[in-house]
């Protein structure tokens, strides 16, 4: 489950990464990732499942400020909040009207995958062996994440980024988990380098 | 009539039976539903979205998001659970058979999955058992008695407060599911509470968010097809 959450947050971490949108190879990924400080974004989340006839839509926002305090928050339909600072992570959820932190064993391992993440910023992306990254350009930018780690290929197929080429901004991320299960994110509003309260990264009360 | 005294002594034995409360005035027996219970079951096949708030014991421990699809013609169920974050953490089918296709920590016991078919069959069908008793409770609220195929007693009561209530009890009468409907909402799934008295108790508050009817015949497929 936790590898799960994880997953999701890694790949969209890694993918909001203005560098791969401006940069046409990896190598220009990791000199870009570099110049981030700070980086904000709304986003849409569908769900798509065999069991449901139309995907379950989720809204929520994701913050970053280097070196490594993330908040990848859920607004709807239910509320969530994952906040790592300085190698810390909780989780937050919205139970009897108010946030109640996630104290399951989960936490922990939580920690650690965060701190790979922290790497991927600032820009050591090979350092990760677990996808096969390829790159291909059509009407849009796509790049495709394939998972070579047999835990990981478990979970899921593939990985698919669209970038707007007129743009170079991320449109969406597809995480297709099986036949019948995928996800599919996709941001707006992202924006860089600019300032976000040091409080979004504390404890929730 | 000559059933007339095994009926007497069998509504006696129902209401001496452990925590079942004693119907006062049995209006009837019948081992058919009677018209006039308290009726707040599925009617047709429909796919609904709760948002589920957990607790165990009376502490909270978030909420999760579930899917049921279930139809009460054939007691077919399909459900997933999912987080806040849309990872699916769960996922069965009863049909009428259990089968589980994905069951992640906490929720990866046998136990766990067959006690969530239950208790969604308990909220959503009519119970499966014959009707036993029916009539009104020392409190004038409506009440219909049954007994399942496990041998639990199952009591639907009506008049509560606005609330339809479903109460289950072991063989000895030992109350294991509170389940509370309420008939304020526009919608009887709207808001439903659950209690379980088991070795660990929890606490189940459904908060409706999606609900559609679905074809019966999409069921049937699911049933049969090879889901994954």
């Amino acid at each position: 489950m936790v590898k799960k959450y994880l997953l999701i947050i890694m790949i969209v971490f890694v993918l909001l990464l203005p560098g791969w949108a401006r940069a046409a190879d990896f190598e220009q990924l990791r000199s870009d990732a570099a110049k981030i400080k700070t980086l904000q974004a709304l986003f849409v989340q569908k769900k798509q499942l065999k069991i449901l006839s139309k995907p379950l839509i989720s809204e929520g926002r994701f913050f970053y400020v280097a070196p490594d305090a993330i908040r990848w928050e859920y607004l709807k339909p239910l509320k969530s909040v994952v906040v790592f600072n300085k190698g810390e992570a909780r989780r937050y959820l919205m139970s009897g009207g108010k946030m109640v932190e996630d104290k399951s064993g989960s936490v922990q391992a939580m920690s650690i995958v965060l701190g790979e993440i922290s790497n991927w910023l600032g820009g050591k992306f090979n350092r990760n062996p677990s996808f096969q990254a390829s790159l291909k350009k059509g009407v849009n930018v796509m790049i495709t994440l394939v998972p070579v780690d047999k835990n990981m290929a478990g979970m899921m197929e593939k990985i698919e980024i669209t970038i707007a080429k007129n743009t170079m901004a991320i449109k969406s991320v597809k995480i297709i988990e099986s036949e019948n299960a995928a996800t599919i994110i996709d941001f707006r509003q992202v924006e860089i380098n600019k300032a976000i309260s040091g409080s979004l990264f504390q404890e929730i009360k | 009539m000559k059933m007339a005294p095994f009926l007497i002594f069998l509504i006696l034995l129902l209401s001496s039976c452990g925590g079942l409360p004693a119907i006062k005035k049995p209006a009837y027996l019948s081992g058919e539903q009677h018209s006039d219970c308290p009726s707040p079951f599925l009617k047709k096949p429909l796919r609904l979205i709760h948002a589920i708030e957990m607790k165990m014991g009376k502490e909270p421990r978030g909420a999760v998001i579930g899917v049921t699809l279930a139809d009460p013609a054939t007691r077919f169920i399909s459900c997933a659970i999912l987080t806040a974050e849309g990872v699916v953490l769960f996922e069965a089918q009863a049909a009428p058979s259990l089968k589980v296709f994905r069951a992640l920590p906490p929720f990866d016991s046998l136990d766990f999955a067959q006690n969530m078919i239950d208790d969604i069959k308990l909220i959503f069908f009519a119970p499966g058992g014959k009707m036993l008793a029916g009539g009104t409770l020392e409190d004038g609220t409506e009440i219909c008695r049954y007994r399942d195929e496990g041998g639990n007693w199952i009591d639907v009561r009506a008049g509560i407060a606005e609330k339809i209530e479903i109460n289950k009890y072991s063989s000895t009468g030992i109350l294991k599911r509170q389940i509370k409907l309420d008939r304020t909402k526009g919608n009887i799934y709207q808001h439903i509470e659950l209690t379980a008295q088991e070795r660990f108790n929890y606490a189940l508050t459904m908060t409706l968010l999606e609900m559609e009817p679905v074809e019966s015949e999409l069921l049937k497929e699911d049933a049969e097809g090879d889901v994954k």
